[in-house]
């Protein structure tokens, strides 16, 4: 049998303790422990950004995460990026205004990446395509993405 | 699903690391996992004891006499972004900014890049160039070495299971008046972003003000057992003036150095073509100043 541990992170803004399986992944813990299913699980290997979420306000693939490696740290998944009222985000408004959802598989890892693309204030386009290269749309062919990212900075901008 | 480890320790120091990994010889460590992570779950590699190095204090760049230090828990995103190591040392700047997308690269660490010793782990050949000697600890204390002897084949590393990387060292040395110094790194893959070299390469050369190559150190990726300098082409190159006939001479010799094989992403003969090439295209850039 597998030992249990501990961990307590701030989860969304808030602090929360889970105990869980010593292998559990991040992904696994956010979406069975947390209930919060927005994040999604694509390939399982880093490779598709499905499973994105903010660790100290940096992406990272939360399927590749040890649950018990985040103890103490502050985690941000797509239902917390609007804040704790549970608005959504700007960029999350501009990708739903500028057609930036289809099938919307990769959109909550989109939506994580975006935001800290904002967050770090990067607007160069080509920089904007390298930062969110690890998220793969199979549907909206990027442009619409772009638009959207471009939007909400604008909007933040007044 | 929970990959199947039985425990996982955390630690709050190098100290206490170092005695868990003393205490436990199955276990292992842990850094960003995304190496380790991956070969868990596909049963590539097996691990009871987990070893969990996030708040071991391993991250951080620091600048001293000697040279830049980098700590092996140090980001990719970080190592690509430091002001020093883009001015001193370029081609690991580069390389860094091309570990996988940038959710695996505020993940990916130096020390975890090197110890699972991929003979494509694209920060070695920049390391390789830059002179780097790594410093690894045990519960016993503390020893240096050159990176070359780090890397044994692949996957496979010197390091005892009780031991880590602590962090590497590039000797910064002054250019000098007059020198040029020339530093790259490239990579070939079938997608700009987010994908395992079939070849990379990194350069780093000084041109004396005569036009002489003062020094000339040439590594690649993906192209023998472990990451691998090129040492026949280097001394070909070394205290000479680059003319056509001398680049020639070491596309021909740079196939000694390079032992490729094929498969699943490459087949040989198109690694030494890749090899060749990407030699080419530095030579080229160091004669045009
Ligand atoms: C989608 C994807 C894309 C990738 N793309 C690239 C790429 O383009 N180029 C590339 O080079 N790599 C790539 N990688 C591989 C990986 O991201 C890097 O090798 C990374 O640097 C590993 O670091 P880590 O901290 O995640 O290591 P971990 O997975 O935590 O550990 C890797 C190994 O190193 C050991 N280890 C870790 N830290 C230490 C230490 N301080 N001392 C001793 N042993 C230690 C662990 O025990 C383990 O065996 C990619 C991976 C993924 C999932
Ligand atoms: S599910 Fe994590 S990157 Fe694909
Ligand atoms: S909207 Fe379908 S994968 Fe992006």
């Amino acid at each position: 049998m597998a030992e249990r541990v501990s961990v307590t992170f701030t989860l969304n803004g808030e602090r929360r303790t889970f105990t869980v399986a010593a292998g559990r992944r991040l992904l696994d813990l956010l979406r069975d422990d947390a209930g919060l299913s927005g994040t999604k699980e694509g390939c399982g290997a880093g490779e598709c950004g499905a499973c994105t979420v903010l660790l100290d306000g940096r992406p990272v693939t939360s399927c590749l995460v040890l649950a018990a490696s985040v103890e103490g740290r502050s985690v941000v998944t797509v239902e917390g990026l609007g804040g704790a009222s549970g608005a959504l985000h700007p960029f999350q408004r501009a990708l739903v205004e500028k057609g930036g959802v289809q099938c919307g598989f990769c959109t909550p890892g989109v939506a994580v990446t975006g935001a800290a693309i904002l967050a770090q204030g990067i607007s160069e386009p080509g920089e904007r395509a390298r930062l969110l290269s690890g998220n793969l749309c199979r549907c909206t062919g990027y442009s619409k993405i772009f638009e959207a990212l471009e939007a909400a900075r604008e909007g933040s901008n007044g | 699903m929970d990959l199947p480890v039985q425990d996982v320790l955390r630690p709050r120091s190098l100290r206490e690391a170092l005695r868990v990994l003393a205490d436990h010889p199955g276990a292992r460590p842990v850094a960003g996992g995304t190496d380790l992570v991956v070969q868990l779950r596909d049963g590539r590699r097996q691990a009871e004891l987990l070893v969990d190095l996030s708040r071991v204090g391993l991250d951080g760049i620091t600048e001293t006499d000697r040279g830049i230090a980098i700590g092996a828990g140090t980001t990719m995103d970080v190592i690509a972004t430091h002001r020093a190591v883009r001015t001193h040392f370029p081609a690991l700047a580069t390389a860094a900014s091309q570990v996988g997308a940038w959710p695996i690269q505020c993940r990916a660490t130096l020390g975890g890049n090197l110890a699972n010793a991929s003979p494509a782990a694209d920060t070695a050949p920049a390391l390789l160039v830059a002179g780097a000697a790594v410093t690894v600890a045990s519960a016993r204390g503390q020893s240096q070495l050159p990176l070359e002897e780090l890397f044994v084949g692949p996957g496979r590393t010197s390091l005892r299971s009780n031991e880590l990387i602590v962090s590497v060292l590039l000797p910064v040395s002054r250019t000098g008046a007059g020198r040029r110094l020339v530093e790259r790194f490239v990579k070939v893959g079938p997608r700009r972003e987010q994908i395992i070299s079939v070849v990379c390469m990194a350069g780093r050369v000084v041109v004396a003000a005569d036009g002489r190559l003062e020094l000339v150190r040439l590594a690649f990726g993906s192209v023998a057992p472990t990451p691998v300098r090129a040492r026949a082409t280097e001394r070909l190159l070394e205290r000479r003036v680059l003319d056509d006939r001398l680049r020639q001479e070491a596309l021909g010799v740079v196939q000694e150095d390079v032992k490729p094989i094929d498969d699943v992403r490459a087949p040989a003969s198109y690694r030494r073509l890749a090899v060749a090439t990407l030699l080419d295209r530095f030579l080229a850039e160091v004669a045009r100043g």
